[in-house]
């Protein structure tokens, strides 16, 4: 690798780091301009409680504002938060304490790897197989098909979907398991019996998802290979008479680089969960957990969670920058002028 | 080289395979409607320990029964007053921690100096009441109450209702330097507990408890009924509802809507407390909370009219299915025989012109009574006030998503528009609706109150009138008095209901409170809401209900153990199995003690 590649990747790192120290920033923020207690749930809960007393409603409220600074000026409150993080502690969730921000988010996330990342993959895949192969047929009754069914599938919003799944699969052909991660009353451990059983719940939730997103990348995938096969080399590669198939797999490489900055920002926003999926097939993962830290309006849970999801989405950047800088020659040797 | 790859992997096969775990359907009872969200603690002095905690795992000295307003023994056996001012609560000879230690005087009086040191607990705020606590033997614990704070409802919910605390183990915890506070007693293995369970297992997916088949109190209450109880964590209320339904789920607290439905239409073996409207016992007194800081909105006349412009009846079941009755102006929840006497029917029928005293809608009373004020209709159809001021535009608020009392807002701004007051609905996120309301900042708000205890009225009257436990406009507090009412009189009853032993004298009293409420109207009783309870009679019967009404509260997400003895009582479908006498009042040859009996030994010591 020339000094200039490592020099590009070098500023992209930095450029990286100035906008997430932006990022978390305003992640501490924004929670703090809605208008809400982040004490709300559990002080609620105890004002319900026919006998909690108003003498430990109010006990609790002053203990809770001192163990999370909520009182504490706002910058305070922020240097508190950075030099934490700093040191890799996330703090301690609110509504669910005392439990560890990063106790809470550890053991959903890999649920939501175990099903997503897999995901994801053969959705991209697959959808960009059948774009690629829809445009080398189109015009063709095959690609009229792929596109309208692509087109019907990927606008169908996905919960509906999900519930057409669940119907169909779950009470009509009554063949797979609708609901949660594995079967009630199993406890998850590594006997065979209960990845049989993980993984026939697995299927409902991991073909919708792949279904619903499969769409999308054959639509853009159609139409990129359509537009490389209107480009310059294209068309003089066909002249010197160069086979079909052979023009077509450099058409269709040269279209993939696109779809690999997309599936670059899909894979890096997987921890954030499919908060739909996960309540529509009762399955764990971190969406659920995002969603509770969001209406709690618990900072430091929802700190925690963006914290490590623009984390991911930036690792997954820089890794398709890097992977661009190789694959790509446009870069490097842009670099290089 | 192969082959011991070959054979690591038979072996790993077989280890793997064997290492299987179930949890027996027959022998579990699976709940809903209980933990939304990750576990959080099984650390019984966390401010919201996991459900089960206080459920099964620790128990206080009594537990309190609001059919019967009795209390049952559970690590206390009896209880002593020396004066009218101090009590001896004796704890029972066997009981003892599931590590076998014995349960002391010492683990209450731990228990009670952790909680006041962590401002956290469930008997947090004791020192507001409680004197003293001391150990005056190894199984007689004494508290003593604040003459100057004197308040018998708290003395005694303080006494009767105390957690011991394993204090071996929290010793060992800060001799250590673990933080109690912090701590999440998470290890299956290492809690000692007083309860007839124990943590079995926690994940993402679900929370289990495993019974102690040994548990001490076995040959007292004899051992509760599913060796495993468990809680799958369930994203939303229709999964939850559809796992009921299906029989996944056997005991439930849940919103359903048209619940009814679940054994009309589907025929399943599911039931509720009635089977019939109102389908659910009362839980709590819902208010609407009218701001008392807001000129003309706080004009008694302006709060009377809406009063009488409330569609409580269709309100009640256009939006909330028929699950509850309309609530008594007194504020007092009528539906319990033992809660009427309190409550002064001669006035409220005078006041309000209705058979049961209850306010009947009606619309032209409403305007006349604004008429009369001299609130004169504007050309927009809505009034002003004699001095000038716009009723309106006013915000109705309740939290997004609590589909039944969205509904509700609508129903009533739709009333108060016509007779003049411009109201419009707001639904803001739950944390931004209690910020507001604590903070004193709302017009009008739908919300909760105290619901039955044996401090009924008491503990209505005083979350919703005490303005000791409010301030101005803008500072946080939780507590009580949201509305930001304030009237001196009001304080003087309150302290006089509590420090009275002599029972008429309090009935006068709380007769006194209605006559105030009637004509300052606070804030407006609505309607009883809802104890949510379901149960399904797939694998587990005997389930309390309207025919056989042996244990209320009855829903799984009571807290202070209130509806443990729900799990001794049910069985296998098809296998009855008898009764447990203790569940019975002392006079029918059980165990529990009336609160009656109890007031009657306090009021002894003063003769």
């Amino acid at each position: 690798m020339s000094l200039k590649v490592l020099k590009y990747l070098l500023r992209k790192l930095l450029f990286l780091l100035v906008t997430y120290i932006v990022a978390a920033t305003i992640v501490f923020i924004l929670p703090r301009v809605v208008p809400g207690n982040p004490l709300s749930e559990i002080l609620s809960n105890l004002s319900r409680v026919a006998q909690a007393n108003p003498e430990a409603i109010e006990a609790a409220e002053r203990e809770l504002m001192k163990q999370f600074g909520i009182g504490k000026p706002w910058y305070s409150q922020y240097v508190e938060f950075v030099t934490k993080a700093l040191r890799g502690d996330l703090g301690t969730s609110i509504s669910f304490y005392p439990r560890k921000v990063i106790n809470l988010i550890v053991p959903v996330i890999p649920w939501t790897m175990i099903l997503l990342l897999p995901a994801t993959l053969v959705a991209w895949v697959l959808g960009n197989l059948l774009g690629a192969f829809a445009a080398y047929k189109r015009n063709t009754w095959m690609d009229k098909g792929v596109l309208t069914v692509s087109l019907i599938i990927s606008q169908i919003p996905y919960y509906w979907l999900g519930m057409i799944f669940i119907f169909f699969f779950g009470v009509k052909l009554n063949i797979l398991p609708v609901q949660g991660a594995y079967s009630q009353g199993i406890i998850p451990g590594p006997s065979w019996s209960f990845l049989l059983d993980a993984f026939k719940h697995y299927i409902l939730p991991f073909s919708s998802i792949v279904v619903s997103a499969m769409g999308g990348w054959a639509i853009g995938m159609r139409l990129m290979v359509i537009y490389e096969l209107g480009s310059d080399y294209a068309a003089f590669s066909e002249y010197v008479g160069m086979k079909d198939k052979r023009i077509f797999s450099y058409v269709y490489r040269n279209s993939l680089l696109p779809q690999i900055t997309g599936l670059a920002l899909s894979l890096g926003s997987i921890l954030g969960g499919s908060l739909i999926t996960e309540i529509v097939f009762n399955y764990p993962g971190t969406g659920y957990l995002l969603f509770k830290a969001l209406t709690t309006l618990d900072y430091p849970l929802i700190q925690g969670i963006f914290v490590i999801l623009i984390a991911s989405i930036y690792t997954a950047n820089f890794i398709v920058d890097f992977l661009y800088a190789i694959i790509d020659p446009r870069i490097r040797l842009g670099q290089e002028e | 080289m192969r082959k011991v790859f070959v054979s690591f992997l038979v072996i790993m096969v077989l280890v793997v395979g064997m290492a299987q775990v179930f949890i027996p359907r027959s022998e579990t009872v699976y709940v809903a409607g209980c933990i939304w969200g990750p576990a959080t603690s099984w650390n019984f002095c966390a401010p919201s320990p996991t459900w089960g905690t206080r459920q099964f795992l620790y128990l206080p000295l009594f537990i309190y029964n609001v059919a019967e307003d009795a209390w049952l023994p559970m690590i206390g056996e009896d209880y002593t007053f020396i004066n009218d001012k101090t009590i001896w609560v004796r704890i029972r000879k066997e009981a003892r921690w599931s590590d076998s230690t014995p349960i002391t005087a010492k683990d209450v009086v731990y228990s009670y100096n952790l909680q006041k040191k962590l401002g956290m607990g469930p008997n947090a705020g004791w020192d507001s009441y409680v004197e003293s606590v001391k150990a005056i033997s190894d199984k007689i614990v004494e508290f003593k109450a604040r003459a100057d704070a004197l308040n018998y409802f708290q003395f005694l919910t303080y006494s009767l209702t105390a957690f011991p605390a394993p204090s071996h183990v929290y010793k060992d915890l800060e001799e250590k330097g673990v933080s109690i506070k912090d701590w999440k007693n998470d290890n299956p293995v290492a809690q000692v507990v007083s309860g007839p369970y124990k943590l079995y297992h926690s994940d993402p997916n679900m929370v289990a408890y495993k019974r102690i088949d040994d548990w001490w109190g076995k040959d007292i209450f004899g051992l509760p009924k599913p060796k495993y109880i468990a809680h799958v964590i369930y994203k939303d209320n229709p999964s939850a509802s559809l796992a009921l339904e299906r029989g996944d789920v056997d005991w439930a607290g849940l919103f359903i809507p048209s619940v009814w439905e679940m054994w009309e239409k589907k025929k399943k073996p599911i039931g509720t407390w009635f089977k019939q409207s109102p389908y659910f016992m009362p839980g709590g007194v819902i208010l609407l909370y009218v701001n008392n800081t807001k000129m003309p909105l706080n004009d008694i006349n302006v709060k009377k009219a809406i009063a009488y412009a409330i569609p409580y009846v269709a309100m009640i079941k256009k939006a909330y299915f028929g699950y509850g009755a309309q609530a008594h102006p007194s504020m007092v929840i009528d539906v319990f025989e033992t809660y009427r006497k309190y409550i002064d029917y001669d006035l409220a029928r005078k006041v309000w012109g209705s058979e049961d005293g209850k306010v009947k809608t009606d619309l032209e009373k409403a305007d006349a009574i604004l008429d009369k004020a001299g609130f004169k209709r504007g050309k927009d159809g809505i009034r002003v006030s004699p001095d000038g001021k716009r009723l309106g535009t006013y915000t109705l608020a309740v939290p997004y998503g609590w589909t039944d009392w969205m509904m509700m807002c609508q129903i009533i701004a739709k009333n108060l528009k016509e007779i003049g007051i411009d109201v419009k609905t707001e639904f803001p996120d739950f944390t931004v609706w209690w910020n507001k309301i604590i903070k004193g900042e709302f017009d009008m708000v739908i919300c909760w109150s105290a619901g039955p205890g044996f401090d009924h009225p008491f503990n209505v009257y005083r979350g919703v009138l005490d303005y000791r436990l409010s301030g101005p406009v803008g500072e946080v507090r939780p507590a009580g008095d949201w509305e930001r009412y304030k009237n001196d009189k009001i304080i003087e009853l309150l302290d006089k209901a509590v420090s009275t032993l002599n029972l008429e004298e309090r009935k006068k009293v709380y007769f006194e409170i209605q006559k105030i409420i009637y004509e300052d109207l606070p804030a407006i009783p609505m309607f009883y809401g809802a104890h949510w309870y379901e149960y399904n009679e797939s694998i587990w019967e005997n389930w309390p209900d309207e025919e056989s009404p042996w244990w209320f509260p009855s829903a799984p997400w009571q807290d202070f153990a209130q509806s443990l003895p729900i799990i001794f009582g049910i069985y296998n479908r098809g296998k009855p199995q008898p009764f447990p006498a203790w569940m019975k009042l002392k006079e029918e040859g059980g165990m529990m003690v009336p609160t009656s009996k109890i007031f009657e030994d306090l009021i002894a010591t003063t003769k």
